[in-house]
């Protein structure tokens, strides 16, 4: 088996937030004295991800996701515990260490503002040591997968938030990164530029070999890209697998969805299954929620039973099972 | 040492693409930049028409203190100021978070923060600054020999160290408290520093050149140009500008490892 390429062992990280209460006489109280909470933002979590892998990281806001990237990225030192991206320790952020990883913030834009994204990339190309002849084929190359020549020349300020994504993307892999860290890449973008970064990001994975951990509050993100997902919810791992796993693990059950002869429809009841829980009916449509063990030989009875038009049997949306471990946090 | 130069050239071009998208700030700068030596040098005109001397300093030697404020307040201008100022500050890279970035560059971050952005226009005020200096030094006529001028360089090196170890350690505070802005209160004492400080009264004589040294800043490098510089006091300027910087940068990169960076 190859060495893996992140191994994350009892990682642990605690904030010192300072605290006060409402109003100007605690503010002016905190002045003189502050008190603090310790916040526990990751517990103990272990976990390794082989060279090449995309991995989703997902769990709710404030389940200690970019706290996380953000140690391995060596932005923060842990409280505790070890971790190892590359070979190296992450926090000690030695030069070689930075060349071989990158990050992109869905929030924060390392462009310059008021320049072409092009003198962007050139000053990053120097600050990595690029030679030029390779600078000039990976921008190319870039440029070429996410469709953006024309962009090149235009100031970052006058760019829409789509286009300056896709910038931010070749800022961050001008170097030839072989660990991406995609922390929220397509927040706030349109679902065609969001399918079109999924795409990038599955071509560069391909291409170059990149290790990729992403996280993202779209499902779509991380059903398309990631055949692994990492669930972590207050600051501790949940899961660690394949996403049909962790569906599979947490609604033991499938969706049936019927549509009924309309003249025939109303005297349905003392004929639909004990085991079913009818979730939705609507002139002659219903929506049945079945044990995923019971559900063939639920469907059957029901053809024969009822006056059925058509049926279809599907896995819950991968939504409502996110939304259900968020609110109860446990798989 | 090649790929900081080629680095900070890479630094003054954005910077320059920069400034030339807002033409407007060009005028405004250059108002601001002969605002700030019309009232220095009226200060003194105005001064020196009624005495010949205040406290053994005379037109030329103040005028001397005037262009050292003026060059190094030009350098700061030139790239300390504007490097070290975004990082601070409400929207400043500490605050927002967008350090994270400069962290994930494999550069020394003391040397990307203290030269990353530049401010071209202050080239105007660097020129102003050297046009009194060596007015002042043509008034001073021959007073002013090879070696008090080879003195003066040492000591006007030295006291930009100082100038920018104190405007570091002033930002690396911003790690503990992000929203002061430690750098403005510095910035006020320095405006001080524009005359001597023999000018001032006793205690404030003693802390502007001891405690907050902007006396050793610009009055000790204009003695120098009439040799008025004991030899003990030029290697102990050399000694607080080693000891300052070498503090200021200790107090930055551990003011560095406080940063959470912003949350997400």
């Amino acid at each position: 088996m190859a060495q893996p390429i992140i191994t994350v062992r009892q990682l642990s990280k605690t904030y010192r937030v300072p605290e006060r209460d409402a109003g100007l006489l605690a503010s002016i109280k905190s002045l003189a004295r502050r008190t603090y909470n310790d916040v526990q933002a990751v517990r103990d979590i272990n976990f390794s991800l082989e060279a090449g892998e995309i991995v989703g990281f997902i769990g709710p806001n404030g389940a200690g996701k970019t706290t996380t990237l953000k140690m391995l990225c060596g932005l923060l030192h842990p409280t505790s515990g070890e971790a190892e991206v590359a070979g190296y320790i992450p926090w000690q952020r030695s030069g070689v260490y930075l060349r071989r990883i990158s990050m992109v913030m869905g929030n924060k834009s390392q462009m310059m503002w008021d320049i072409p994204p092009l003198d962007t990339f050139r000053v990053l190309g120097e600050i990595y040591h690029v030679p030029a002849a390779e600078f000039k084929q990976t921008l190319d190359e870039l440029v070429e997968l996410l469709d953006m020549g024309e962009l090149l020349t235009r100031p970052v300020r006058n760019l829409s938030l789509g286009e300056r994504m896709k910038c931010e993307m070749v800022a961050a892999l001008i170097h030839r990164p072989s660990v991406l860290f995609l922390d929220e890449p397509t927040l706030g973008l349109d679902v065609s530029t969001q399918r079109r970064l999924r795409r990038f990001v599955a071509d560069y994975n391909r291409r170059r070999g990149a290790t990729v951990i992403l996280t993202s509050h779209y499902m779509a993100d991380v059903v398309e890209l990631c055949p692994r997902v990492i669930l972590i919810h207050q600051g501790s791992l949940l899961y660690d697998g394949a996403l049909s796993g962790l569906v599979e693990r947490l609604a033991p059950f499938k969706l049936i969805r019927l549509t009924l002869n309309q003249e025939q429809a109303p005297t349905i009841d003392g004929h639909l299954p004990p085991n079913v829980e009818v979730l939705e009916r609507e002139n002659g449509r219903l929506v049945l929620r079945a044990g995923r063990a019971e559900t063939p030989a639920i469907t059957s009875r029901l053809l024969d039973t009822l006056p059925v038009v058509d049926l279809v049997v599907e896995d819950p949306p991968i939504e409502a099972v996110i939304d259900q471990i968020y609110q109860e946090a446990k798989v | 040492m090649r790929y900081h130069l080629k680095l900070i050239g890479l630094f003054i071009r954005a910077s320059a693409q920069q400034e030339l998208a807002y033409r407007a700030n060009f005028l405004i700068s250059l108002l601001h930049s002969l605002l700030n030596f019309g009232t220095g040098l009226l200060g003194l005109l105005v001064l020196f028409e009624q005495v010949e001397a205040i406290r053994g300093w005379d037109f030329a030697s103040t005028l001397a203190v005037l262009g050292v404020y003026l060059t190094v307040g030009a350098v700061r201008d030139l790239f300390i100021g504007p490097s070290l100022d975004a990082l601070t500050g409400i929207n400043g890279d500490i605050w927002a978070g967008r350090l994270d970035f400069t962290l994930m560059r494999p550069v020394d971050i003391q040397f990307w923060s203290s030269f990353r952005q530049w401010r071209l226009l202050a080239v105007f005020d660097l020129a102003l600054g050297a046009g009194v200096l060596a007015k002042a030094i043509f008034e001073l006529g021959a007073a002013v020999t090879a070696s008090h001028l080879i003195t003066f360089l040492i000591l006007l090196g030295s006291g930009m160290i100082t100038f920018y170890a104190v405007q570091l350690a002033f930002t690396g505070l911003m790690f503990w408290n992000p929203g002061m802005l430690f750098s403005w209160v510095f910035n006020g004492i320095f405006q001080m520093a524009r005359y001597p400080v023999r000018l001032y009264p006793g205690g404030l004589r003693l802390a502007l050149t001891w405690i907050v040294p902007v006396g050793v800043i610009t009055t000790l490098p204009a003695q120098a140009l009439t040799g008025d510089v004991p030899a003990l006091t030029l290697v102990g300027s050399l000694f607080l500008a080693a000891a300052l910087f070498t503090g200021a940068s200790l107090l930055f990169r551990t003011g560095l490892r406080r940063y959470a960076s912003a949350s997400s």
